[in-house]
């Protein structure tokens, strides 16, 4: 139990996702203008974490890496499907993606034009796949793990995209040197806040 | 054929599955012998830094077949066992109850002595770490260190890689009288006896976890290492 | 210079300047930044990144006109999946040491939105010939600020270039240090916006209202 509250707290602060590894940027980017809007993909993107991560967990401990076949026919401990592993994570990821935006399309219509194109663009979120790369290298011991594992990058995501449009918010009325307004002070913005974040290094419970 | 009709959209799927799928068996056969090369050889690679032979990568599995004379598995009552020695994951291994553990020994030759190179296994402070220990001849005297980790914070806990921190090992022995008291890594700069090293500044965490790696994994070798060469 | 067309060059050239993938459309930078502490990886990198582009550009523009538009964003990604998982292997077999230190961001090119950009927005709908060019433009140009942003992490973070020590001696002597923050991540994101601050500056077409 003490290891996977370790997990998520560790996942969303110190290994978050934006401030650490700079994954799911160009969505980040695009959306992060108000918070409103930054909220509903933070909790897509969150879902779609929740779910792909344990999914691909299991395809990964069952099927991919070296020797798990074992339980599945006599000599399968010698099959190493372990390269076809980024393939079946995409995979999963349009899978998933597909079906929460026919979901959302279905009973939030509000949410969803709002989110409008970005939806289908979760599938390319870097911070998706890289969550089950993550995984993937990291070798969790157990689904459990995975879980919290994913569930602590989701809310390292949302609170990093929806701290960055409250700033940016606020920076509307700020007299920004012209070249820097939009992508360039935001970058900015992003990397001073990573260095805040890092003030979480070296926390355990 | 109409493009997108239900036949064509599934006949276009099967074709592309069996071309990638055909594809990237083909590729990933024909390049595994050369990656688990490259993992093995690393592995050889570092067994020899720690008795102090730098070779490169690719010279490394000719310099392991030259230095290292035999190597074998033991229990946990130093008794050998039959099995092989480079093969045996040392992370599994020692996850295990210690009756069943199965722990590699790697028996060098270097400038005439006897060199008895150990692996180890631990956590850092965000992941894992490894290494190997090559003793002496009285099992007790360390003779070298080899040290690697995963994802320490570079510049701090990562240094227990470069070779200041390594040789610091150099001499410790890991017995006092009958007592396995292994190595301690000390703070601040303070360490001066036998059995203790001066930890990274900075890296407290980390060379605390190397203090417990090297304290865990050589008690699991104690009986093998108190037994008569 | 008659090799290329007009036409072809501005295709391959102009993700250099006005068109930087990275600068201008901001995609991408995803797998980008995590890779550039130092010079080596990032290079092989946008090496990785340029070739995924050039290639799934190319077999995705020969096959337009077979795709069922229904699964094209699938057919996509298996297609740039599959180059990546190439290039993974290959790394691996034969730059075992920059494979290590590259890690999950090989299999994050997937996921790199420069990739099924330009493959949407061009490939899909031009000739094979000027959908090389435009991905191998579009990958250099991104090599481009990969290699920008690590020449000044690795200089003023290490103080060496590619592994090999550049500032002398001399200077360290008299009290010179290397900046540990460059290595560490934020310092990417700030570089970044250094760089498209001065981008934009040259360009002042490109300033967002």
């Amino acid at each position: 139990m003490e290891n996977l509250v370790n997990i998520f707290i560790r996942s969303t602060f110190i290994d978050n996702m934006i401030f650490a590894y700079f994954l799911g940027m160009c969505s980040y980017l695009a959306v992060s203008k108000t918070v409103k809007t930054s909220l509903g993909l933070g909790v897509a993107v969150a879902f779609v974490l929740l779910v792909t991560v344990p999914v691909n967990y299991a395809i990964n401990a069952y099927l991919l890496s070296p020797g798990a076949l074992a339980w599945l026919f006599e000599g399968g401990a010698a099959v190493d499907l372990g390269y076809l592993s980024f393939i079946i994570f995409i995979a999963v990821v349009a899978a998933v993606v597909q079906l929460l935006e026919m979901i959302v399309e279905k009973y939030t219509p509000a949410l969803y034009n709002q989110l409008g194109i970005f939806l289908p663009l979760i599938a390319v979120n870097c911070a998706i796949m890289g969550a089950s790369l993550f995984m993937q290298e990291r070798a969790y011991a157990s689904l459990a793990e995975a879980t919290s594992f994913a569930l602590g990058s989701g809310a390292g995501w949302l609170l990093a995209i929806a701290g960055v449009a409250a700033i940016r918010e606020k920076l509307a009325y700020s007299n920004i040197p012209a070249p820097l307004r939009g992508a360039g002070i935001t970058f900015i913005l992003t990397g001073l806040m990573a260095i805040s974040f890092m003030s979480f290094l070296g926390i355990s419970i | 054929m109409n493009k997108e009709s239900n036949k064509y959209t599934f006949l276009f799927s099967v074709a592309m599955v069996f071309v990638v799928a055909i594809l990237l068996t083909l590729v990933s056969t024909g390049l595994q012998p050369r990656q688990n090369e490259n993992i093995e050889n690393e592995k050889r690679q570092d067994i020899l830094r720690s008795v102090k032979v730098n070779v490169s990568r690719e010279a490394s599995r000719e310099a392991f077949d030259k230095y290292i004379t035999r190597q074998f598995l033991v229990n946990s009552s130093g008794e050998e066992i039959p099995g092989d020695a480079f093969a045996v994951d040392p992370g599994k291994e020692i996850k295990k109850t210690p009756g069943e553990r199965r722990l590699p020994v790697f028996i060098a030759r270097v400038d005439g002595t006897t060199k008895y190179i150990l692996p180890v296994r631990g956590t850092g402070l965000w992941g894992p770490l490894w290494g190997y220990i090559s003793l002496n001849e009285d099992k007790n005297t360390i003779f070298g260190a080899v040290f690697d980790h995963k994802s320490e914070t570079p510049g701090l806990g990562a240094e227990i890689t470069r070779d200041d921190f390594r040789s610091r090992f150099d001499g410790k022995t890991i017995f006092e009288g009958e007592t396995l008291v292994s190595v301690r890594v000390e703070k601040g700069g303070k360490a001066g006896g036998p059995h203790e090293v001066d930890a990274i500044s900075g890296g407290t965490i980390t060379s605390k976890g190397v203090e417990a790696m090297l304290k865990d994994n050589l008690t699991c070798y104690e009986s093998f290492l108190k037994s008569l060469p | 210079m008659n090799i290329l067309s007009s036409k072809s060059r501005q295709l391959l050239l102009g993700p250099f300047n006005k068109n930087n993938a990275i600068l201008v459309q901001i995609l991408g930078i995803c797998s980008a930044l995590a890779v550039t502490a130092k010079m080596e990886p990032a290079l092989v990198m946008g090496v990785s990144v340029t070739a995924v582009t050039a290639l799934s550009s190319v077999i995705l523009s020969s096959l337009r006109d077979a795709i069922p538009t229904r699964v094209r964003i699938i057919v996509q990604l298996v297609v740039v999946s599959t180059l990546v998982i190439i290039i993974d292997q290959l790394l691996k077999a034969f730059a075992y040491d920059v494979s290590k230190q590259l890690s999950v961001f090989v299999g994050l090119i997937i996921t790199n939105c420069i990739i099924m950009g330009r493959v949407e927005a061009f490939a899909l709908a031009n000739k094979p010939w000027p959908s090389l060019l435009d991905g191998a433009g579009n990958g250099v140009g991104y090599a481009f600020i990969l290699l920008l942003v690590a020449f000044f992490r690795e200089l003023l973070g290490s103080g060496t270039l590619f592994g090999v020590p550049v500032i002398p001696g001399a200077l360290y002597r008299w009290g010179y240090a290397n900046n540990g923050l460059m290595i560490l991540p934020p310092m990417a994101l700030i570089l970044v916006g250094v760089i498209i601050w001065i981008h934009r500056a040259r360009n002042k077409e490109l300033i967002e209202q």
